[in-house]
């Protein structure tokens, strides 16, 4: 039994940081949120060079085979970097494909997500803010051996910059998912402007856009997507919880009132003490639930829903609480805690809110 | 990273299980002398002082193998095996601290339970601030004279000894001025009283000393020594009720589910109200989590990673999560769950909370006020987790400014 990162996990991580500690320092992110595209393409492709976006492909698509657990390492770090990229969305679609598709559908989109010429998303929710499969009202018709898709998909994520998109969607009481290409006829993407700037949404409108029906992956992809996205953004709000938590304990020890470091009131260290608390603890959900998804424990399942309800919690409230040590400065525009602040609130609702983990936990312990 | 048993574990932990399911007393054990006998038992099949050193009686067992077992005997819903202060931490002091005369006369003992033994450290008015506390070992030539009053004296009416600290010297700062000794409980002059908690019953004592008296070979470490031994964490056991307790509480949870299933609520069951599904949802959830910052302090103690201050975080963690716990059970029951005797059998808990004892609901909500405020209150380990985790700058303190 063990619960520490490889020695290669250490490295991954370390990598990562002192790459985004050099290339997406918070002007950087503030320079994407006023871009109309939202993510820099340079930085894409230097993630690829480095082996990221084919980090858990196969080896023969450019990948390097590794699991959720580096995956999750990753995150953390874009997390904590607060960087705007479509890292998790792409990461989503090209696990999805490997595992469901057929040779063409592989072929056509794994080598080029690794090497960065493509990105993916998921677009998991409609209208209706349930996430149950019951809520999918998006429909397939089948039309002369290809499939036609009709409905509108919400906060799709970074819809706008995705070559791909894998659409859930029904047929009377069946369910698929479909990897259409966003450039299809038929297929419209609406831009939505977001709190945080660096998470991009979009609606996807369906109307009649048809994809051949090698298309189609399993039902299966649809909790597989949500379960592995939700297990995602729980690093990534982790990470933004983290930084947020040093920022805090940083300010803390500097910042003197009544002639002292307000770190030394117990007012602000208790605070201070129960994030800590929060972060430990979200970080042991996050990783045993990207273990045990790797490893197939018998309680992948539940140990993702365990993660993302308890660490959308604990994220929102070290971030907030983060804002709350550093008083009005916390509050400038100026000041870059509403960088980490806003990306860890923007993730909670995207692959299950807590309420939504919350009863697929009870659905498996309570039957 | 590997969550799974190594294969080794995985066979300790099979033999542990086969062991509880044939040796768990069948009827309640109700004397001190029957759950002696149970401890007994365990101890002669290598259950107790797993941690400790093979040359003091122990297995060396590794942290995980002590998890295991604990979590074996929760899972067989075991009586816990007695004398646990002695065993948990008083034995390994003493083995850390003691002279091999101490070592000799003691360990073996408290090992068996054949000499019970209790924690004197809390007074009246030294709580959270310990090092305050006033009780006097005055040095008569070939004794101490003890004066004074302790308090939250966990199995005193039971103990035969106890680990003591009190004040030797009162003319330097309070934390140079404490000793630390062993002390007979059964002599003239020790007088014990239970103490009701809000629970009603009486885990606790109050002791008080009258020129008592302790043997100048029963003190530990040097005089002025005892503040030390004290704020080291000792222990070879650590680790052990990590995943008992978690445990634990899984079990009172499938108590609660079944309790849900057969209450209702407007007519439905109780598990069909959505906010008593999504409670239930928070709640495992946090368990869960407790669960697996467990396993990650297990992985840490196995690679010999000693844990020290951020044992706070595991303290203040499972402690505060347990108060929500019962708080929330005791919500979705509504009065069933205040019923002490009497009630439904269906909303009782028969299962061992926390603390070990055998309980209902009402119970286990009373006692996990307790988990907060010993063995360091939340508000201390917070201080701890703020300066020595986080290297916050210390309060400016009163007691500290003349030292």
């Amino acid at each position: 039994m063990d619960f520490s990162f490889s020695a290669d996990q250490q490295l991954l991580r370390n990598s990562a940081r002192a790459f985004l500690d050099e290339h997406n320092k918070p002007a950087h992110v503030r320079a994407l949120w006023d871009d109309p595209r939202g993510e820099s393409e340079a930085l894409w492709k230097e993630m690829a060079q480095l082996g990221w976006l084919g980090l858990v492909l196969p080896e023969d698509v450019g990948g390097s085979a590794l699991g959720l657990v580096e995956t999750a390492i990753l995150e953390e770090e874009l997390g904590r970097a607060a960087c705007p990229s479509p890292y998790l969305p792409t990461a989503l679609a090209g696990m999805a494909i490997d595992r469901f598709a057929g040779p063409a559908q592989k072929s056509r989109w794994l080598p080029a997500f690794a090497s960065g010429r493509a990105r993916g998303t998921v677009a998991l929710q409609e209208r209706d803010l349930a996430l149950l499969p019951e809520a999918i009202h998006t429909r397939a018709e089948e039309r002369g051996g290809k499939v036609a898709l009709s409905g509108v998909k919400q906060f799709v994520p970074w819809a706008h910059v995705a070559d791909v998109v894998l659409v859930p969607a029904r047929s009377g009481n069946t369910l698929a998912v479909y990897v259409v290409e966003t450039s299809a006829p038929g297929l419209s993407i609406t831009p939505l402007a977001g709190m945080d700037p660096g998470t991009r949404l979009a609606q996807v409108t369906l109307d009649g856009t048809t994809v051949a029906a090698e298309a189609r992956l399993s039902a299966e992809a649809l909790p597989f997507l949500l379960l592995r996205g939700a297990v995602g953004a729980a690093a990534e709000m982790l990470g933004a919880a983290r930084r947020c938590l040093d920022m805090a304990v940083e300010y803390a020890k500097v910042r003197e009132q009544f002639g002292q470091p307000i770190g030394s009131f117990q007012a602000i260290r208790h605070k201070c003490a129960e994030m800590l608390l929060e972060v430990e603890n979200s970080h042991s959900a996050t990783y045993y639930a990207a273990w045990a998804l790797d490893s197939g424990a018998e309680d992948a399942e539940l140990a993702a829903s365990v993660a993302k309800s308890y660490v959308n919690d604990a994220s929102r409230k070290v971030c907030g609480e983060a804002i709350q040590v550093h008083g009005g400065i916390g509050f400038t525009w100026e000041y870059d805690l509403h960088l980490y602040f806003k990306r860890a609130k923007a993730l909670e609702p995207l692959y299950g809110d807590a309420e939504h983990h919350r009863e697929l936990i009870v659905r498996r312990v309570a039957r | 990273m590997d969550l799974t048993l190594s294969a080794e574990d995985r066979a300790f932990r099979d033999q542990a299980r086969a062991w509880f399911s044939a040796n768990v007393p069948s009827t309640e054990l109700k004397t001190l002398e029957e759950r002696r006998a149970w401890h007994r038992t365990m101890y002669e099949a290598g259950y107790v002082g797993m941690g400790w050193p093979k040359e003091y009686g122990g297995r060396g067992a590794t942290p995980m193998q002590q998890a295991i077992a604990a979590d074996e005997m929760a899972r067989a819903n075991a009586p816990a095996p007695i004398n646990g202060l002695g065993v948990g931490f008083i034995g390994p002091t003493i083995i850390v601290h003691g002279t091999p005369q101490q070592k000799e006369r003691y360990l073996k003992k408290i090992l068996t339970a054949e000499e019970m033994w209790c924690q004197l450290y809390s007074e009246p008015n030294s709580g959270s601030d310990l090092a305050s506390l006033r009780t006097r070992a005055e040095d008569k030539g070939d004794h101490f004279l003890v004066n004074g009053q302790k308090i939250w004296t966990s199995g005193g009416h039971i103990a035969d000894w106890g680990i003591l600290l009190a004040r030797t010297d009162t003319s330097v700062p309070k934390h140079k001025g404490i000793s630390c000794l062993l002390f007979n409980m059964r002599q003239p002059g020790v007088e014990v009283r239970p103490l009701k908690q809000i629970t009603g019953s009486s885990e606790f004592n109050e002791v008080f000393m009258t020129n008592a008296r302790a043997e100048k070979s029963d003190l530990i470490g040097r005089l002025g020594q005892g503040w030390e031994i004290a704020q080291t964490t000792l222990g070879f056991e650590r680790g052990g009720n990590s995943m008992a307790r978690v445990t634990r509480y899984a079990s009172a949870f499938d108590r609660l589910v079944d309790a849900a299933k057969k209450l209702s609520r407007g007519g439905r069951p109780l598990l069909e109200d959505p906010v008593v599904r999504a409670k239930l949802g928070r709640v495992f959830a946090e368990m869960e989590v407790q669960r697996y910052a467990a396993l990650r302090v297990l992985s840490a103690l196995q690679k010999g990673d000693s844990p020290g201050a951020a044992s706070s975080i595991t303290k203040l963690s499972y402690s505060e999560f347990e108060k929500r716990y019962y708080e929330l059970c005791l919500e979705i029951l509504g009065p069933y769950g205040q019923i002490t005797d009497g009630g439904l059998e269906e909303t009782t808990l028969d299962v061992d909370s926390s603390s070990g004892v055998r309980s209902s609901w009402a119970y286990a909500f009373l006692w996990a006020r307790a988990g907060t405020i010993y063995s360091g209150s939340s508000e201390i380990q917070k201080n701890v987790i703020g300066e020595r985790v986080l290297g916050l700058p210390k309060e400016i303190r009163a007691d500290r400014v003349k030292a």
